[in-house]
């Protein structure tokens, strides 16, 4: 409604009563404090109270008991923004303010002089010793002088810092402190017209006293509010800065109830984000030490074996274990690599160049040689080893032979390595028996694999230093798709419906795995059209579903998507991302999607995007995941990509209780509404046959019934209901995570975490300093304002678009420099730090 | 006469005469005589005027998009198995939009009734050929007539083994009433396919026309002789109206199967937490 409608609306004669605030139409007909539409005798309704309410002896918090009519519409003038200083100049004093904080610094000085002041004023007029006048006066003296010098910081400051806000504790501090200096300077004249006068009982005598006693009062009303400013919630607050690690978890659950009507899932956005004990930096860098073995052949030779029986029994000798994989798209043959590194920290990046490089056929070998460094050891068959000096040959295939099967040529390899790195046997045999549960001759393969080993001259491996063995057992091995199983199942899920497409199947494969644990309801839908539209239909009768994709079966999925929104019904799509256009690299990854999950669905809905860059935040988004969807009853899409569902890292404990069961569903009453219109444009959600009430749920636009409308008001009041459901869900947007004391942001999201974490870590440059997001989408202005903090911002992406640095510049940040790579490669370690290195050397 | 399964306030939508009238009547009919609960009831329609007709009854709905009624429905049943759920929709939005979720869900054997409305036209769009128009039948788009085979929703669900096919005619609304009972009690997947007169887009395919070529399957026809129903389900002028096939096996459905004995509606369900946590911890 625009300002003239809402005129109409004063709750006189029986009219109703509106008034707005902040560009939003609240009905108070109702309230005792509105009668006639007048309030205090100072305010009527059927205006804008925006402005008035800076001056109100209540805070804005009186709306929310208000329900919400409209929104109003502002004529362009009323709405234009002054143009903002220059930004460069003013993002320069801020940094400069963050760091030496002149105004606080200046401050102190007259406020304790002039409190100084009144304190020996008292003690003056109870003696009359000369000696507290003289001190008095002094002390007035010197704290007027550095009043001045302490006020033009602190103007600059609310210049910098809030923009010139209006808001109470600035305009009193303006009042107070130019009172202060002008009294300041009348009592220091009275004094020095006549130093006697003050003894005796004449009227500038008494101004004179008042003045240093009134001053001391002042100088406390100002500390008052400066601290309200400095701590309180005030102004463009700036987000706290919070450290991180790869395996703490980083949501904290709020202990609020399972009410249904209102349900709370955060206490406070920003401050939900717990501050974790970071284990990466209490472990001294020098003594940091991994290996990376790289190990290659064709499909179907049986590395995955490999893989898991070595990360276990590296595992069991106390290291930290990483493995990731590069596959091609092809069920045998080809050229397929696994990466593993052992260390004695949290590994959680893949490096190109490796120690150790083992070559399981001849076409192996030429495919990794670019990865290989001056020192790194070779090892080849003899069969195809050639006449490289570098290459060490080895008799993997006679070995296996000897016993009589060729694939043991693994087990023998796993050998090699144990004895080559000169860990203990024992830890070996058992992840062997382990795994093939004792058959067939793998463990003589492999102690003649570790003999052999053992007898390889190896003089530039790095010696793996001792571990603590006690603390690495108790870490979980697994890779992001179960982490985020494990996520989806803490949320409740109970309903999967999905059409496979690599790399998003190994959700559905481990859902159905936990069919049998649990009461799960699963199918494997015709297409993905069918797999969104079971998920919805899920939703609506009861259930906690979802459904994983990839690019390409979410796109088609893009209608049901937008009948998600205009319905509110729940959804939760997990996409992993592969590299396209079309079907592009099927087995790769890419950070490719964003803007497809964001704009996908025609016309605008609210909707969350989350993308986990560890284990830990795979659970902790997973539960989120769902938690957002039932609350908000939005689709809810998480972005997974194949690097991270692929990659085997290691998690810490996880105390799954911590997660709390809620479920917002409504039991309906006879007169149930499924659309009913609330202050926040949460409808409460009811399910079929809980309750006396029908539901009504539609995709055309519909009336608070769910009945089919044209009606252009109720049309706009249902646009303006789902849009204050974003509003809120903006409210809730989890901080990014920032790493580090620089200026220098260096900016990721997602999957690219653990990389960008450790590329820091090799750089060891106090510059730079790490903020990572997970909560994509929608972004809160207010928490991105971090951002103008820094000198620069890099932002680094595995895509060809820079899709998120668009998204930061769409919400007024600067981007500095991008890193980008879409090579169907994650980013690896040892590059992404030329990357950086480069884009520095741009900057400076 | 006054019905439980009427809603109040509501702007019915289609054209006087038109065939949807008698069908929103019929199954309010049913509904009622068969003492079906209506907070226990979900009707699930797509977009088309068809689908419109859950707008008019009073139980719970789910209205969704054009050809996606059938997978909705199917969600609903997997969300909560003792619901009864009908998904409801033309010939365009059943047949042609959601053709392929039509055979995939005959295939799974859900537990609903699938009521399509056949006007033989796309009514909502004004006027263009449907899967189920005959050749010949001459539209704004179709200029030089249709000359695509018309789609033969009853062969198809019967190739596909459906447990319950039938067709019935709303010129013969008695008839009708007595099919589309027989459905609601069949368990299992139920395909009850109603020639419906659209008197504004379809000129051919009239009430006359309807009258004249088709005829009402008597005792001679064995409902439980597969054959004999695969035979008729290609017969033309006249096309044979009633109960085609019908298998009164006990046949397991869609949600019995992945629910299992434990039919209880999800959303009583929590998981196990500790149940959760060793099998993590198991890593
Ligand atoms: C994805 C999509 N495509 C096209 C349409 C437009 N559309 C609405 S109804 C309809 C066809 C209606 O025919 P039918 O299903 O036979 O229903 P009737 O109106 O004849 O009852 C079409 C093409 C749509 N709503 N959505
Ligand atoms: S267009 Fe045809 S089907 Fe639609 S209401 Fe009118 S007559 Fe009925
Ligand atoms: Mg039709």
């Amino acid at each position: 409604m625009t300002i003239d409608e809402l005129k109409s609306y004063d709750g006189r004669n029986n009219r109703r009563a509106y008034i707005a605030y902040k560009d939003v139409v609240y009905d108070v007909t109702q309230s005792s404090l509105w009668q006639e539409g007048e309030h205090q005798g100072m305010h009527s309704a059927g205006v804008d109270l925006t402005s008035a309410l800076s001056g109100a002896p209540h805070g804005d918090e009186v709306f929310k008991e208000f329900p919400v009519v409209a929104t109003l519409q502002r004529e362009e003038s009323t709405t234009k923004k002054e143009p903002l200083p220059p930004q460069d100049f003013k993002t320069d004093l801020r940094i400069f303010y963050k760091k030496y904080h002149p105004h606080p610094i200046t401050v102190h000085f007259p406020i304790a002089l002039h409190l100084f002041a009144a304190g020996f004023d008292i003690a003056f007029l109870n003696t009359f010793k000369e000696i507290y006048a003289v001190l008095v006066f002094y002390a007035l003296f010197i704290a007027t002088v550095m009043g001045f010098v302490a006020m033009l910081p602190g103007v600059l400051s609310w210049w910098i810092n809030y923009n010139l806000s209006t808001q109470r504790p600035f305009v009193v501090k303006l009042i107070v402190a130019t009172i202060t200096l002008i009294l300041g300077v009348i009592a220091i004249e009275i004094y020095l017209q006549d130093p006697n006068v003050i003894y005796s009982y004449t009227t500038p005598s008494i101004i004179y006293h008042a003045i240093i006693l009134l001053t001391g009062l002042n100088v406390i009303i100002l500390g008052y509010y400066g601290g309200k400013i400095s701590w309180g919630n005030l102004g463009e607050e700036k987000m706290q800065t919070v450290s991180f690690d790869m395996n703490e978890p980083n949501i904290m659950m709020s202990s609020g109830s399972t009410e249904q009507e209102s349900p709370r899932l955060f206490s406070a956005p920003a401050s939900s984000v717990k501050i974790a004990s970071d284990e990466r930096n209490l472990a001294d860098n020098a003594h940091q030490v991994s290996i990376s073995i790289l190990i290659g052949g064709a499909a179907g030779l049986g590395i995955d074996t490999l893989e898991k029986i070595l990360s276990n029994a590296f595992k069991a000798s106390g290291y930290y274990v990483y493995s990731t994989k590069e596959f091609m798209s092809r069920v045998r043959g080809g050229s397929n690599t696994t990466l593993l590194r052992i260390a004695n920290f949290p590994v959680q990046a893949p490096c190109w160049e490796v120690d150790i490089s083992v070559a399981m056929d001849a076409l192996a070998l030429e495919h990794m040689k670019e990865r290989w460094h001056h020192d790194t050891l070779i090892l080849a068959d003899e069969s195809f080893s050639g006449d490289n000096s570098n290459v060490i040959a080895i008799a993997m295939k006679e070995s296996a032979k000897k016993f009589g099967n060729a694939q043991y040529g693994n087990t023998y390899i796993a050998g090699l390595l144990f004895g080559i790195l000169g860990l203990e046997k024992s830890f070996l045999l058992q992840s062997i028996d382990k795994h093939f549960k004792g058959e067939g001759s793998n463990k003589e393969v492999a102690e003649l694999g570790f003999q052999t080993g053992t007898e390889i001259e190896n003089l530039t491996l790095p010696k793996l230093p001792n571990t603590d063995i006690k603390a690495v057992e108790k870490l979980h091995l697994m890779d992001g798709t179960t982490a985020c199983g494990f996520g989806f199942l803490a949320g409740g899920c109970n309903m999967i419906t999905a059409y496979p497409m690599s790399p998003s199947t190994g959700v559905l494969n481990f859902m159905a795995s936990m069919s049998k644990e649990f009461d799960i309801a699963l199918e494997q839908s015709e297409d993905e059209i069918a797999s969104l539209m079971m998920t919805l239909g899920g939703w609506y009768g009861g259930a906690r579903a979802m459904t994983s994709t990839s690019g390409g079966g979410f796109a088609l999925m893009g209608e049901a998507l937008s009948l998600s929104g205009m319905t509110e019904t729940p959804a939760v799509i997990y996409l992993a991302q592969r590299p396209g256009p079309a079907t592009g690299l099927p087995t790769r990854t890419e950070q490719g999607d964003l803007n497809l999950a964001l704009y996908s669905g025609h016309g605008p809905f609210p909707r969350v995007l989350l993308a986990p860059g560890s284990l830990q935040e795979c659970i902790d988004y997973g539960y989120l995941a769902f938690e957002l969807a039932d609350k908000y009853q939005i689709p809810v899409i998480f972005l997974s990509d194949q690097y991270l569902a692929d990659t085997i890292m290691m998690s810490k404990d996880v105390d799954f209780s911590s997660y709390e069961q809620r479920r917002y569903i409504t039991k309906s009453a006879g007169d149930y509404e499924r659309y009913a219109d609330t202050k926040n444009g949460i409808s409460p959600r009811a399910i079929p046959s809980f309750g006396e009430g029908l539901i009504c749920a539609v995709g055309d636009e519909h009336d608070e019934r769910g009945q089919i409308t044209e009606d252009y008001k109720m049309r706009e009041q249902m646009v303006g209901k789902r849009a204050r459901k974003n509003d809120e869900l903006t409210r809730e947007a989890i901080a990014p995570l920032c790493k580090g004391e620089g200026d220098i942001a260096i900016i990721g999201w997602g999957s690219s975490k653990g990389a960008i974490a450790e590329a820091l870590e090799r750089l060891d440059d106090k510059r730079l300093e790490h903020v990572h997001f997970v909560w994509i989408h929608p972004l809160s202005k207010e928490q991105l304002s971090v951002l103008d903090d820094y000198k620069y911002r890099i932002v680094v992406e595995n895509n060809a678009d820079g899709a998120f640095a668009d998204q930061l510049k769409l919400h007024g940040v600067h981007v500095d420099e991008q890193i980008l790579q879409s090579n169907g490669f994650s980013f690896f370690v040892d590059q992404l730090v030329e990357m950086i290195e480069k884009s520095l050397k741009e900057l400076s | 006469m006054s019905h439980l399964f009427d809603r109040e306030n509501v702007d019915v939508a289609w054209c006087p005469g038109c065939g949807n009238f008698g069908i929103l009547k019929l199954i309010k009919e049913v509904l009622e005589e068969l003492e079906v609960d209506k907070n226990n009831t979900v009707i699930v329609s797509g977009i088309g005027q068809a689908a419109k007709a859950p707008y008019y009854v009073d139980t719970n709905m789910f209205g969704v998009l054009h050809g996606r009624a059938l997978p909705a429905a199917t969600g609903i049943k997997m969300a909560n198995p003792n619901l009864t759920v009908i998904a409801e929709g033309g010939d365009g939005d059943m047949y042609g939009e959601g053709g392929n979720h039509f055979i995939h869900t005959i295939r799974r054997n859900v537990n609903i009734v699938h009521i399509v409305h056949n006007n033989m036209v796309y009514g909502l769009t004004k006027g263009q050929a449907s899967p189920t128009s005959q050749k010949g039948f001459e539209t704004k788009v179709q200029v030089n007539g249709v000359s695509n085979e018309p789609f033969n929703p009853l062969a198809v669900a019967l190739s596909l083994r459906a447990g319950f096919v039938s067709r019935v005619s709303i010129g013969n609304a008695q008839h009708a009433k007595e099919v589309l009972k027989a459905a609601f009690e069949h368990h299992g997947y139920a395909l009850v396919d109603i020639f419906q007169p659209c008197v504004t887009f379809n000129k051919t395919n009239t009430y006359h026309w309807f009258k004249d070529n088709t005829y009402t399957l008597d005792e001679g026809h064995d409902d439980s002789d597969f054959n004999a129903a695969l035979q008729k389900a290609f017969e033309v002028m006249p096309m044979p109206l009633g109960i085609l096939y019908q298998d009164k096996k006990s046949v397991l459905t869609f949600e019995e199967h992945i629910r299992k004995s434990e039919a209880k509606a999800l959303y009583l369900n929590t998981h196990d937490i500790s149940k959760i946590q060793n099998l993590f911890d198991s890593y």
